[in-house]
């Protein structure tokens, strides 16, 4: 068994991310520890399929730490490893045919709650699903960046090179045809 | 809360994309992927670019292959050129041509001009009786008979 790694204290993003440009690995495994399953759920979000799940959270990271110097603080980092995240299942869209996964037998295994009602939200987040993968790329990742992780418009825009104002007229379009075919 | 025309109010959505992926991202075993993500930035990982594709066309092809071949013969005759044929000089002309006056080096190369002749001579120490023609044959005989 390993010798267990020493605790990094508490620190900040950009302190890990200093630290981690200095040559520190636990910084680098913190910064993963941190945001890797709020990587996951957009990449989800996103129609990732779950089995590609863990290879592209670990692109993610990996481009994110071979690119950090350019990493300005224009955005906070986990908004800007969520839009590297979109690129790279964007560039996994282009070398395999999309895979969606329908968690079905999944929603009826899970533990607690209403069988029946846990089917129906299960049906609502799999339309859901289905209609993000209609919408443009620019409006479902900005759905997604506001309504799932909870960012501010002027967030999103510095993520995404665009305005904010841009942004939420984005968001409007997403919301708006997401309603149409939730109906 | 605000509901809209329709129904379906903002904060209904939201609730529904804040589950999107939720269990799959729960699925995740991050300590795991913490380590493979260092052991890959240990081992100098480069990240994975899409590979480009592009359809090559058959001619395209064809002409890539008749491109090789043909360097490929390029190459081959500078490294093994072909022997010229060793024209036999006559005994006249075997002198030092860097000797040779102007004149005389312009008498040589006329020389050269001339058509060989290729008849066989034929020496009676390296022929038999039957590589002998017609009238070689008779003239043998009467020698013989003289």
């Amino acid at each position: 068994m390993p010798p267990a790694e020493p605790a990094l204290a508490p620190a900040g993003d950009a302190q890990l991310i200093a630290a981690w440009q200095a040559g520190d690995e636990r910084a680098a495994a913190e910064l993963v520890r941190r945001h890797a399953r709020a990587v996951a759920r957009f990449l989800a979000g996103l129609g990732a399929p779950e089995a590609d799940l863990d290879d592209l959270v670990q692109e993610t990271f990996i481009r994110a730490f071979r690119a950090v110097a350019s990493f300005r603080s224009q955005c906070q980092f986990r908004t800007w490893l969520l839009t590297i995240g979109g690129n790279a299942l964007k560039d996994l869209g282009r070398r395999l045919a999309r895979r969606r996964v329908v968690p079905l037998d999944e929603r009826l295994e899970s533990k607690d709650g209403d069988p029946h009602e846990r089917t129906v939200a299960g049906e609502t987040e799999d339309r859901l699903r289905h209609g993000l993968t209609r919408l443009p790329r620019m409006q479902r990742e900005v759905f997604l960046l506001r309504a799932q992780q909870g960012l501010e418009y002027g967030e999103i825009a510095a993520a995404l090179d665009t305005t904010p104002g841009a942004a939420r007229v984005h968001y409007h379009h997403a919301v708006k045809r997401l309603k149409e075919w939730l109906q | 809360m605000m509901h809209d025309a329709d129904g379906v109010h903002d904060e209904a959505l939201r609730q529904v994309a804040r589950r999107l992926g939720a269990e799959a991202a729960d699925r995740l075993d991050v300590e795991r992927t913490a380590q493979a993500v260092v052991a890959r930035l240990r081992a100098g990982d480069v990240p994975q670019r899409p590979p480009i594709r592009w359809m090559q066309p058959a001619w395209m092809r064809a002409a890539a292959v008749i491109v090789v071949m043909i360097g490929v013969g390029v190459v081959y005759r500078v490294l093994h050129p072909v022997a010229q044929p060793q024209v036999p000089q006559p005994d006249s002309v075997n002198v030092e041509l860097a000797a040779l006056r102007p004149s005389q080096l312009q008498d040589v190369i006329a020389s050269l001009d001339q058509p060989v002749e290729l008849t066989p001579t034929v020496h009676a120490g390296d022929a038999g009786v039957e590589d002998l023609s017609e009238p070689q044959l008779q003239s043998l005989l009467k020698a013989m008979e003289d």
